[in-house]
């Protein structure tokens, strides 16, 4: 079978990326810039690329936040090399407002997300960490996103959760997905925390939100 | 039979009078007696005070002087935030700009140390030897991750690991003296929490590698100074790191509502467990759905004995009352 220009071109990428090596990862990153690729095929063949080997590699047994934090540094490192100028701000698969809702200091899971779906073509507005819950609502009525997503390691930040969907609907955003995951919010249900998913890891949130795209 | 015995003849496999149920209950029995939760982790005799409250309540088979996961990192220099009626979080990271690895916190005087201490004292005044009296050390890599920052702590696994085993170290030492002074001062034993050192966050075989020789000497010394077993807390998926627990010592060892029973007890031959009865159920769920998950439980283990009914983790402070007292009834109901 032949192998297409830029499956071949961008294996060492893609390679190094998801083994979590940033040095690797940015040296061929820039070794495909300085052959004339363009940063959004370099994105779309190298680092989508990266991220499916990924993804297929966590499965739920076998994630671990060490190996995807060290792939999502890669990542970050890439991207800046890429878009020296900041990170396109819109994304062309789709826009999410991501948070960790007041109380709730753990942020590492979201940014995992973040980091996932950047790489994955959607803009991401992200509401932080210890976020009120009216900023996050705010922020999803001004930026008007596909989902917003919220994550969560601890269980006092579930009563907040549950009272998006209202908050929302009072902005006229009742149609609006709700993505819920982390440590303690992936312990309970859609039903319960009144969202429409709860995620078990980023890359089950991604699918989600594909899932939405094919639906549109 | 105490439940003091009680426990001692089920970390042996011994014949016991009934299953025992230790439920982990921290801030909830502030939460019970109505005091903060911000005000409980500061205060050594409130902890005494609402954690035998809570006993004599639910009546379950042991009593713990836990405050939270920041005790050690603050008494080595970290920064925390209160808020009112939550758990305390890390401000800034003792480590995250330099490391001083040369003097360890004495537990007398550092920090939250100090009410621990006075919490297990008029917790073992008070209850002698007739409940386990459960004090807290974290492990050494989490203890490394509240020193250093989670995120600092993992790269450097990736890029200095020279430097983040330096760190575990110290943590090491750490844990040996807070956990030999809380002994000191009544614990039977402290209970090693290392929720970082879960296959959800590193790779078992980091654990096996990093993690699990530094455990072996923290339960060493600890069981020198007289702990009556080795407790280890590890939340989560830890299937694949259960085969190891053998090597640090371990006879009592925590099981998530993630680990199958069968799952516990193929990769735990000869240990003691505890669990599994997820955290957020006590939150969301009827107590007559606790009571099913609980006697589930029971039946699974009843030909194995070397089983401790409990939750998962930690029940979340805001649970019902109903719930915990649905779990410790099973026990009794099963008798």
């Amino acid at each position: 079978m032949e192998k297409s220009l830029s499956e071949s071109a961008t294996k060492n990428l893609v390679a190094a990326i998801v083994e979590g090596d940033s040095g690797q990862a940015l040296k061929h990153a820039q070794e495909l810039l300085s052959s004339g690729f363009g940063a959004e095929d370099i994105v779309v063949h190298g680092i989508e690329s990266a991220m499916s080997r990924l993804d297929a590699k966590c499965t739920l047994e076998q994630f671990n936040l060490l190996e995807i934090m060290l792939s999502g540094r890669a990542v970050t490192e890439v991207m800046k090399v890429l878009y020296p100028g900041g990170m396109p701000t819109t994304g062309g698969r789709g826009k999410v407002v991501m948070a960790t809702l007041e109380g709730d200091v753990h942020d590492l899971g979201k940014n995992i997300l973040k980091i996932v779906l950047i790489a994955n073509g959607y803009a991401v507005v992200d509401c932080g960490k210890d976020c009120p819950l009216q900023k996050f609502i705010e922020t999803a009525a001004q930026e008007r996103p596909d989902a917003v997503a919220i994550s969560g390691l601890i269980t006092p930040v579930i009563p907040q959760v549950k009272k998006v969907r209202d908050l929302l609907a009072g902005r006229g955003l009742q149609s609006m997905k709700i993505l819920a995951g982390g440590a303690a919010l992936k312990q309970s249900s859609p039903a319960s925390l009144n969202v429409d998913y709860v995620a078990e890891s980023a890359f089950d949130a991604l699918h989600f939100l594909q899932s939405l795209g094919e639906t549109k | 039979m105490n439940s003091l015995q009680r426990i001692v003849a089920t970390i042996t496999f011994g014949d016991a009078d009934r299953v025992p149920v230790i439920a982990q209950v921290f801030a909830h029995a502030a939460t019970v007696a109505g005091v903060g939760v911000d005000d409980y982790v500061r205060d050594g005799e409130t902890i005494a005070r609402c954690q035998i409250e809570a006993l004599k309540r639910y009546g379950y088979d042991a009593v713990f002087s836990v405050m939270d996961v920041n005790v050690e990192t603050e008494a080595a220099g970290s920064v925390l935030d209160y808020r009112s009626n939550q758990y305390p979080i890390v401000k800034r990271h003792v480590f995250s700009d330099s490391m001083a690895l040369e003097t360890l916190p004495d537990p007398n005087s550092a920090g939250r140390m100090p009410e621990m201490l006075k919490a297990l004292r008029i917790l073992r005044r008070e209850l002698g030897d007739e409940v386990l009296v459960v004090g807290c050390v974290l492990g050494p890599f989490t203890l490394a991750t509240q020193l250093l920052g989670l995120e600092k702590a993992l790269y450097l696994a990736m890029d200095e690991p020279g430097k983040l085993e330096s760190v575990m170290d110290f943590a090491t030492d750490v844990g040996i003296e807070f956990g030999k002074a809380q002994i000191n001062s009544g614990a039977h034993l402290p209970v090693v929490f290392d929720p970082s050192a879960s296959p959800a966050v590193v790779p078992s075989q980091f654990f096996r590698e990093f993690e699990l020789p530094r455990l072996g000497r923290l339960f060493e010394e600890l069981s020198g100074a007289g702990a009556v077993a080795k407790w280890l807390h590890i939340a989560g998926p830890v299937g694949s790191i259960l085969p190891y627990y053998a090597n640090a010592g371990v006879t009592i060892a925590n099981f998530d509502y993630c680990v199958t029973p069968p799952a516990a007890m193929t990769g735990l031959p000869g240990i003691c467990v505890d669990g599994n009865i997820k955290s957020l159920s006590f939150v969301e769920s009827k107590p007559a759905q606790i009571a099913t998950q609980a006697a589930n439980l029971l039946d699974a283990f009843r030909d194995r004995k070397g089983f401790i009914l409990s939750s998962g983790c930690e029940i979340p402070p805001e649970s019902p009352s109903e719930n915990i007292a649905a779990m410790v009834n099973a026990v009794r109901a099963k008798r």
